[in-house]
C-alpha cells in the first residue's frame, strides 16, 4: 500500500513537471526562462556506494539542483565518510543497502558499487518503486540479463540508466549524427585502446582491505579491463556501427604486473559486427603513449574521438556516388587539410530558430578555430550531463541517454570478451528468439 | 571511469615563446638523498605530472615504492580532477559554466569550489584588493592570453575596469550559489588554484600515512610534509630575479607551503619598457618596482592569496602583517643597475610558528 502511495506520488512528480514544462513554453521570441527548481521539488535520491566512482558521480550532482541528496551507503567506513564530506551536506548513512531502499522520501538511486553487486542491487531498487542510475558495467554474469529484464520490464514507469556518459556527450552525439549523413561513408572498422602506465591499484592503508578496495584485480567481483575500460567503447562502436557484435576473440594475460591480481593487465580482443565491421580493442597498463580514444574508420572518412575532442579526417580518395545525395559530398573539395590535419568536431548543432546573432556568434567561433586560436569543445563534462539527464527523464520524461538495452548489448560484449581471452576460443552471440 | 582529463587544451592558444618563459625554472628544488645502506631505509619516489597547464612533482619517502607510487597517482588523480573542473580554457569546467551563466541567475556551486570562491573573495577584502579573481578580462586587454603584449588606452582600460572586481561576485553560502551583478565578470582562479591542489594533494599524500613528502607545484607553489631522513627540514632554493640559473635566497620549510611570484615569469617588452603579467587590480596597470616575492605561510592556498604582496609592495605588506603572525615574505626589488637587486625581509612582530613547523628564509 505503501509502495502505491509512493509511486503516485512519483507519478504526480512526473506529471506536475510535464506540466510546469508545457506551460512555461514561451511565446514567439520571447527568451525561455526554465526557473531552477526548489529543494522541494528536487528529486531525492540516495547512493549506494561511495568509492571513487561514486564520490566523482558526487561531486557533480552537488552542483544540480534537481537532485537532492538525502542518503548514502558504504560498507567501508573511510567512503561513508568520503562520501559525506563530497556532498557537503547531512546524508543519513547505512551500510546496507536494503535500509536505504526502505525508505518512502527516496525516489531514486545511483548504484556505484562492485560490478558483482550491480544486478542483485537494481533488481532490489526497481523493486523498491526507485528509479535507478547504475555504473556501467550493467551486469556481471551472462543470467543475469534476464533478471534485469524483468525487474525492468515489471516497473515500466521507473527509470532505468546506465552510466555510459558518451551517451550523454554533445560531441559524441554529433559524431554520431555525421555517421549517419555519411561522413565516413561505410563504416568497417572501429579501433579502440585505453592504454595507461601504472598498476591500476589504489593504495591499501591495512592489507585485510585489499580486496575490498581492490576489487577490479580479483575476478569473483570484477571482469578487469573489459568491464571497466572497454565498455565505453564497446558501446562506442555498437553505437556508431548501429548493431551489436556476433562473436569475438581474444587474448590477454597477467604479463607485467604480476603481483597476485587475478584480471589481466592487457587485453587485446577482436569483436565482429553483422556487416563484417570490426572493433579492435585493446588495453594495456604499461604505456600510456595512445592514453585512450576510439577511431571509426570508413572507406570517405576516419573520426578520432574520446571524451573533449573529435576530429575528423577526409578519406583522399572520392568515390562516385552514382548522384545519391550526400550533403558532405556535393561541391566539397578533398584538401590535403582535410585528410592530414583533421578537421575538428563542433559540439554545436544549428538551431532552426537561431537568431542572427547566435548565428554570428558561431560563425565567429568556428573561424578563431579555424585560425588555431580557440579550441572548442562541448559546453559541459558528459558525467554532468548524463547525471542531468537523469534527473530529466525522472522529471520530465525525457528519453533516458542510456537504456536497458544499450546496457545489455555493452555487458555482453564485457561478458563475451572475457570468454574470449580466457578460454582462446571465439566466442559467439546466443542466436537471437525469432 | 574515464578520469584522465585531456591535457593541452587550451581556449587560447598559449604562443610557445610565453609558455617558455613561464615554465622557465623560477627555483630548483634540492632534497638531499640519505645513504640507503639500512635495511630499513626509507625509499625515495619521485614522479612528475602535467596539469593545469604546469608541471607538478611530488617527491614522497617511505617503506614501499610501490605503495608511494599508488598514492602518488592518486594524488595525481585528484589534480586533474580539480583542473577539470577549475580550468577557464576547458569550456566543460564547472568554473566556465559559472562564467556563462552567473550574471543571468545564480549557479549552484560545489561545496569545495564554493569555499574556494569564498576564500579568494575573503582574501581579496583582507589585501584591499591586491588580489583578485576576476582580474582575467584585464590581463586580455594588456593582451597576456594572446601572447601580443600591448597597451591599452586609457578608455579601453576604464572599459574594461567596469567587468573586473571580487565586490561584483555575490555568495549565497545558505543556497551555495554564485552571482555576478555585472555582465562580462570572469572568475580566473590561476592565481590560486596551483596552491589549492598542493594542498590537496598534501591531503591525499597525508591520509595515506605518508609522512615525508614535497609537493610542487611548476616551482612557484610548494608544500612540505615533514622533512627528508635525517634534515630538519625540506630545502628550497630560489632564483635570482635576472638569472633563472643563479641562485638567491635558500626556504626550510617543514609542515609549510611556499609561493612565489615574479615578473620573469611572463612578460611584454615595448618602446624599452618592460610590463609584468602581474597587474594591480585597482589600478589595471602592471605592477612595477618589485622583481619578485616569496611567501611562507601554513597552507598553499593562503601563500598563493598571499603572494600577491607583490602588488601590495614592502611597505603595503608592513601593514598587512601586523595582524598574520604565521607569515613571512621575502621581496626582491630593483637597485636600478643592471643585474642589481634588494632584499627585504618581512615578518610579523608577532611572528608565531605552529608547533613541529620550519618556514625560515636563510641568504
Amino acid at each position: 500500500m505503501e509502495k502505491d502511495q509512493d509511486v503516485t506520488r512519483r507519478e504526480f512528480l512526473k506529471t506536475a513537471a510535464t506540466a510546469a514544462a508545457v506551460s512555461a513554453l514561451p511565446a514567439v521570441g520571447a527568451p525561455a526562462i526554465i526557473a531552477s527548481p526548489s529543494p522541494s521539488d528536487a528529486v531525492g535520491y540516495g547512493i549506494i556506494g561511495t568509492g571513487t566512482e561514486g564520490c566523482t558521480l558526487l561531486k557533480f550532482l552537488t552542483t544540480i539542483p534537481e537532485g537532492r541528496c538525502l542518503a548514502t551507503c558504504d560498507i567501508y567506513p573511510p567512503n561513508l565518510k568520503k562520501g559525506v564530506e563530497t556532498i557537503g551536506s547531512n546524508p543519513q548513512t547505512y551500510d546496507e543497502y536494503h535500509r536505504l531502499l526502505d525508505r518512502k522520501d527516496i525516489d531514486s538511486v545511483l548504484i556505484a558499487t562492485p560490478l558483482n553487486l550491480h544486478a542483485q542491487m537494481v533488481v532490489d531498487a526497481l523493486a523498491a518503486g526507485k528509479h535507478v542510475f547504475v555504473e556501467k558495467t550493467m551486469f556481471f554474469k551472462e543470467e543475469e540479463e534476464k533478471q534485469i529484464r524483468d525487474a525492468a520490464a515489471a516497473h515500466p514507469h521507473q527509470v532505468l540508466q546506465i552510466g555510459l556518459q558518451r551517451r550523454s556527450s554533445v560531441l559524441y552525439n554529433v559524431a554520431m549524427e555525421m555517421i549517419r549523413k555519411g561522413a565516413l561513408g561505410k563504416i568497417t572498422f572501429v579501433r579502440a585502446n585505453w592504454h595507461r602506465n601504472s598498476d591500476w591499484r589504489r593504495p591499501v592503508p591495512d592489507p585485510k582491505f585489499e580486496r575490498l578496495i581492490n576489487w577490479r584485480m580479483y575476478r569473483e567481483y570484477s571482469g578487469g579491463l573489459m568491464a571497466e575500460l572497454a565498455s565505453h567503447q564497446i558501446d562506442v562502436a555498437n553505437w556508431a556501427i548501429g548493431a551489436e557484435p556476433v562473436s569475438v576473440i581474444g587474448t590477454g594475460g597477467i604479463d607485467y604486473w604480476k603481483d597476485g591480481r587475478e584480471t589481466c593487465d592487457n587485453v587485446q580482443v577482436i569483436f565482429e559486427y553483422p556487416g563484417g565491421q570490426k572493433l579492435v580493442f585493446t588495453s594495456i597498463l604499461s604505456n600510456a603513449h595512445y592514453g585512450f580514444q576510439e577511431q571509426i574508420m570508413g572507406d570517405h572518412g576516419t573520426l578520432e574521438i574520446t571524451i573533449g575532442k573529435g576530429m575528423y579526417f577526409r578519406e583522399k580518395v572520392a568515390k562516385a556516388t552514382g548522384g545519391a545525395k550526400e550533403n558532405w559530398w556535393a561541391g566539397a573539395t578533398v584538401s590535403d587539410e582535410a585528410t592530414q590535419k583533421g578537421i575538428p568536431i563542433f559540439p554545436e548543432r544549428v538551431s532552426s530558430d537561431e537568431g542572427f546573432m547566435d548565428r554570428e556568434m558561431r560563425l565567429g567561433r568556428r573561424w578563431l578555430a579555424s585560425m588555431g586560436i580557440y579550441e572548442y569543445e562541448e559546453p559541459h563534462d558528459p558525467w554532468w550531463s548524463e547525471l542531468k539527464n537523469y534527473f530529466a527523464s525522472i522529471r520530465e520524461n525525457k528519453p533516458v541517454a542510456a537504456p536497458l538495452e544499450i546496457g545489455v548489448a555493452d555487458a555482453r560484449g564485457v561478458i563475451y570478451g572475457n570468454r574470449a581471452v580466457d578460454t582462446g576460443q571465439k566466442v559467439f552471440w546466443p542466436k537471437k528468439q525469432a | 571511469m574515464a578520469s584522465q582529463s585531456l591535457q593541452k587544451t587550451f581556449r587560447f592558444a598559449v604562443p610557445p615563446r610565453m609558455r617558455l618563459a613561464s615554465t622557465l625554472l623560477a627555483l630548483t628544488i634540492f632534497a638531499s638523498i640519505p645513504s640507503l645502506c639500512a635495511e630499513d631505509a626509507p625509499v625515495r619516489y619521485e614522479a612528475s605530472h602535467d596539469s593545469m597547464g604546469t608541471l607538478f612533482t611530488i617527491v614522497a619517502y617511505g617503506r614501499d615504492a610501490r605503495f608511494l607510487a599508488e598514492v602518488v597517482n592518486q594524488a595525481f588523480d585528484e589534480i586533474d580532477s580539480l583542473d577539470a573542473q577549475m580550468s577557464n580554457y576547458k569550456p566543460a569546467s564547472e568554473l566556465s559554466r559559472i562564467n556563462r551563466d552567473a550574471a543571468r541567475e545564480a549557479v549552484l556551486v560545489e561545496p569545495k569550489l564554493f569555499q574556494l570562491i569564498a576564500d579568494s573573495i575573503r582574501g581579496s577584502e583582507e589585501m584591499g584588493g591586491a588580489f583578485d579573481i576576476t582580474v582575467g578580462p584585464l590581463m586580455k586587454t594588456w593582451g597576456f592570453f594572446r601572447g601580443q603584449g600591448r597597451v591599452p588606452t586609457a578608455q579601453e582600460l576604464s572599459r574594461v575596469m567596469k567587468h573586473v572586481g571580487y565586490q561584483h561576485v555575490q555568495l549565497d553560502p545558505e543556497k551555495r550559489t554564485i552571482r555576478f551583478d555585472v555582465a562580462g565578470l570572469e572568475l580566473d582562479l590561476g592565481g590560486i588554484a596551483k596552491g589549492y591542489a598542493v594542498d590537496r594533494a598534501a591531503d591525499i599524500l597525508r591520509s595515506n600515512g605518508v609522512t615525508i613528502a614535497l609537493v610542487s607545484s611548476g616551482t612557484s607553489s610548494i608544500y612540505a610534509l615533514g622533512a627528508p631522513p635525517g634534515e630538519r627540514a625540506w630545502r628550497v632554493t630560489l632564483r635570482d630575479p635576472f638569472h633563472a640559473h643563479k641562485a638567491g635566497d635558500v626556504a626550510y620549510l617543514k609542515n609549510y607551503s611556499f609561493s612565489a611570484s615574479g615578473n620573469y615569469e611572463r612578460f611584454f617588452t615595448l618602446g624599452g619598457k618592460t610590463y609584468s603579467h602581474i597587474m594591480d587590480p585597482r589600478t589595471g596597470r602592471p605592477v612595477e618596482n618589485v622583481l619578485s616575492t616569496a611567501v611562507l605561510a601554513p597552507r598553499g592556498v593562503e601563500s598563493d592569496i598571499l603572494s600577491k604582496f607583490y602588488v601590495l609592495g614592502v611597505e603595503g605588506t608592513r601593514r598587512y602583517l601586523a595582524t598574520h603572525p604565521q607569515v613571512s615574505v621575502l621581496f626582491y626589488t630593483p637597485t636600478g643597475e643592471p643585474g642589481g637587486f634588494a632584499r627585504t625581509f618581512l615578518q610579523s612582530p608577532s611572528f608565531n610558528l605552529p608547533t613541529g613547523s620550519v618556514a625560515e628564509f636563510v641568504r
